[in-house]
């Protein structure tokens, strides 16, 4: 029963301090996946070329080439006028591109010849980059059409002038962008979770300690560990809603994200978000642990923020170490708290086969060694020095 | 009823860039009975904090023992907590909770259930007449407000011997007389109250037993006349410098 009183008094007590609320249900679930996530997806989405979605294209003198519009409609564009000022419209971003035919166009095709085509582009601007990486696309392959019809007529097989034939095949399920968009949910989680029990377990020991509030406290009727347990479960609890609402922003940040982009098989739909955060709710008891004991171990505020800063480092090593070396999910691996939910959540995103093993050794590993923690926590709280 | 004997605690200090024990109470033994009040009267550094932190069972003594309505400070840890209630010197209480809630709270870790808890806030609040800032939080609350709420947390469990850790810091002259009535009227109604002090006024004032504490030691125990009487002085404070072997 106390364990609970002491819960709920430090849940009603945190949530009237701002900076915890700000770092637990705002800047970690809220302003990080929308900052660090929102930019990704953006980015790659900018970057990314579609053939699949219609878009506008302002071409000058349309009338110029009839087939190669029809050939463009063909492919998604919808043929617009052009602006009188062609250079000024683009440079200013009034419209991305402008595809400029020429007037001896229709002749230098008719007599054989090469026949010119322009393409203003802003190389600056990464849209007009963008739509001209499409256009120019999109016109090599009418004209290799053209090549081979020209060769054709003159009885030449048109494979004759490719010497080579190259297939790349990518055997891995994702690409490098597959790779840094399925880390970045345990990422987002764990910073989260972390962000989310910071103030709290600094307020709730050190804190404490500061405002001499811990003397009246220690002096109640009342066993060492069940002041553990209760302060214990308050923070798992912010940490807790930490995650849960990072979960909900991430699912919605890449909702507006499609897969294919990242040239793999990625998923961030509601299941597969449901799954990795369950997954990765094993960290919550695990984060919570780390969290009381270095607040505990400390002497002020100061130094258990010093310290819990130091220790941000660590949800943030897998994170980076997993870009540059590739470490085989193995037992041993899996059974450390962190960089197994870094793995598996991985897999999940990229939608692997997970192994029973694997998830079993994760969390037994996980949870063994939040008890442990806990244990130092209780331990610490013992401490005469503590005072 | 306290019965403390020997009570000797030491810790780690330094002493230039070496490491030293430093004795903070070399050997503290007093008596102090119900329906009284005994002061713990020493200068600063006398080792009054933490004698009362070891009553408190907050600290353990390295050497003798304290027994507090007959149990043990070594031994019978939480029978003497929830005899005790403790106040100590820093009123420490919380100050994004109202004076009710920090109130509540104690008695509930206490083990007291809602209604029961609700009913005795209500009375604490009436008894040091808290009521116009009952419900406010205590964030910005002046000292005398803060030591009544904390007061009023260190009584809520309705514990026999009350320790008070230098009550009355900080108060100014109509807080410290409300307070003094506080303790007087605790005392009358057969509560063992202790309390630390360096003002001599206030412990002549208001202590049916002075124990002087210096130097780790208590040096001489003892109603007020009984100390006047043994120093042959005629002023607590001339009678203090004698007991911690002062000159005058």
């Amino acid at each position: 029963m106390s364990v609970l009183i002491l819960l709920w008094k430090e849940i009603i007590d945190n949530l009237r301090d701002r900076q915890t609320v700000f770092y637990a249900l705002l800047f970690g679930p809220v302003l990080l996946p929308l900052c660090i996530g929102g930019a990704l997806v953006a980015g790659l989405k900018q970057a990314a070329v579609s053939f699949d979605e219609p878009a506008a294209l302002a071409v000058a003198y349309a009338e110029r080439a009839p087939n190669l519009m029809e050939f463009l409609k063909a492919n998604n564009m919808d043929i617009e006028l052009a602006p009188d000022d062609i250079q000024a419209s683009v440079r200013q971003g009034d419209v991305p591109v402008v595809l400029e035919v020429p007037e001896d166009f229709a002749s230098a095709l008719r007599a054989g010849q090469p026949a010119p085509l322009i393409v203003h582009v802003n190389d600056s601007d990464k849209h007009s980059a963008k739509e001209a990486r499409k256009v120019s696309t999109l016109l090599n392959v009418y004209g290799q059409t053209l090549n081979a019809l020209r060769m054709q007529h003159r009885g030449i097989n048109p494979s004759v002038f490719n010497s080579v034939d190259i297939t790349l095949q990518d055997v891995s399920s994702n690409g490098f962008r597959g790779q840094l968009l399925a880390s970045l949910l345990p990422f987002l989680l764990i910073v989260a979770m972390v962000m989310g029990g910071f103030y709290l377990a600094i307020d709730t020991t050190a804190g404490e300690r500061e405002r001499e509030s811990l003397e009246p406290l220690l002096s109640l009727p009342l066993a060492r560990h069940k002041l553990v347990l209760g302060k214990y479960l308050a923070v798992l609890v912010f940490v807790m809603l930490s995650s849960v609402l990072t979960a909900i922003s991430v699912f919605l940040v890449f909702r507006f994200f499609s897969p294919e982009l990242a040239g793999g098989e990625l998923s961030f739909d509601a299941q597969t978000i449901f799954t990795a955060w369950l997954l990765a709710s094993p960290l919550t008891f695990f984060i919570s642990a780390v969290l009381m004991s270095v607040a505990a171990a400390t002497k002020s505020s100061k130094e258990a923020q010093t310290y819990l800063g130091l220790l941000m480092v660590f949800p943030m090593a897998p994170f980076f170490i997993l870009q540059f070396v590739q470490i085989r999910s193995v037992n041993t691996t899996m059974a450390l708290p962190m960089l197994s939910q870094y793995q598996l959540l991985e897999q999940v995103v990229l939608q692997d086969a997970l192994s029973p093993t694997h998830i079993a050794l994760s969390v037994i590993g996980t949870l063994l060694a939040a008890c442990l923690l806990l244990f130092g926590a209780v331990r610490l709280y013992s401490r005469e020095r503590f005072l | 009823m306290i019965e403390a004997t020997d009570l000797q605690k030491s810790f780690d200090g330094v002493a230039g860039n070496k490491k030293q024990r430093v004795m903070a109470v070399k050997s503290v033994s007093f008596q102090a009975r119900d329906g009284q009040i005994t002061g713990l009267l020493g200068p600063n550094g006398a080792g009054k904090s933490t004698t009362l932190r070891m009553l408190a069972t907050l600290l353990a003594p390295e050497q003798g023992d304290a027994i507090i309505d007959g149990y043990s400070i070594k031994t019978d840890v939480l029978a003497v907590r929830s005899h005790l209630g403790f106040m100590p010197h820093n009123a420490g209480i919380y100050p994004r909770l109202t004076t009710r809630e920090n109130i509540r709270y104690y008695a509930r870790l206490c083990g007291i259930d809602a209604k029961t808890a609700n009913q005795r806030v209500d009375e604490l609040i009436h008894r040091l007449t808290m009521e116009s800032f009952a419900d406010r939080r205590t964030a910005g609350f002046s000292q005398g407000q803060k030591t009544k709420v904390a007061l009023a947390r260190a009584l809520v469990h309705r514990p026999q011997t009350i320790l008070l850790d230098e009550p009355t810091n900080g108060l100014d002259v109509m807080a410290t007389r409300g307070l003094r009535k506080i303790i007087r009227q605790l005392a009358d109604d057969g509560h063992c109250v202790v309390f630390s002090s360096h003002i001599m006024q206030e412990v002549a004032a208001l202590c049916d037993e002075i124990a002087i504490i210096s130097d780790g030691t208590i040096s001489m125990s003892g109603s007020l006349d009984d100390l006047l009487h043994k120093t042959q002085q005629r002023e607590l404070e001339d009678a203090f410098v004698v007991a911690i072997g002062g000159e005058l």
